[in-house]
């Protein structure tokens, strides 16, 4: 199943409301991916916290298979 | 649900270690780009840790961390018990100067994007690897 990038977009812009996301394919070939989420939420939180909620929004789609490697990057907005 | 004894055995490595790197390879030898990352920050800064490698049993040490920590890719850093992250995080808590802070060790004066590989010939003591059986 090819990545879809808006998709992983929109999935954590729904998890994190008020974020600015930007999801990115690193080598084109959908096994590197790359977030970088800045969001209201992540406020007072820990990094590994961050990237939690990150990663908890796009499970659905390590669990299919769809996604291996995604690479998070996080900052508080 | 995660083999149990497995999961009491690692809790343990974690409360006797207080920083503990599961890792793909052994810090010799890392076995994975990001591990090996993790390995160069660590000898960069001259920290003293603990290294597990966990390809030996990937999918029963992932079920675990995922039950510890609600983190299932490798490498692992912890700290005093606790996950701090992965290769992604101890990079970006490593060019901060926090990383230094959460090891208590002084920050390497040239805190590079990414250390350079340690020449063979001068590797830093290291703790020998711990064994999972």
């Amino acid at each position: 199943m090819p990545v879809d990038l808006a998709e992983l977009q929109s999935m954590i812009e729904a998890a994190l409301p008020g974020a600015l996301v930007v999801v990115s394919d690193e080598d084109g070939g959908g096994q590197h991916l790359r977030a970088e989420v800045k969001a209201p939420q992540f406020a007072g939180l820990s990094r590994i916290d961050q990237h939690r909620l990150v990663k908890a929004a796009v499970k659905p789609r390590f669990d299919d298979g769809t996604v291996h490697a995604l690479s998070v990057k996080t900052e508080p907005s | 649900m995660a083999d149990q004894e497995l999961k009491s055995k690692v809790e343990e490595l974690i409360a006797a270690n207080p920083v503990l790197l599961f890792m793909k390879g052994v810090p010799e030898a890392p076995r994975c780009g990001f591990s090996m990352r993790v390995v160069q920050i660590l000898d960069s800064m001259d920290a003293e840790y603990g290294a597990i490698d966990v390809l030996p049993a990937l999918q029963p040490l992932r079920e675990v961390t995922t039950e510890i920590a609600d983190w299932q890719t490798f490498p692992q850093l912890y700290v005093n018990g606790e996950l701090l992250g992965g290769a992604d995080i101890i990079q970006e808590m490593y060019e901060s100067g926090e990383l230094a802070e959460a090891l208590g060790l002084e920050q390497p004066e040239v805190a590079a994007a990414a250390p350079a590989a340690a020449p063979a010939n001068d590797l830093p003591a290291q703790s020998p690897p711990l064994q999972i059986e």
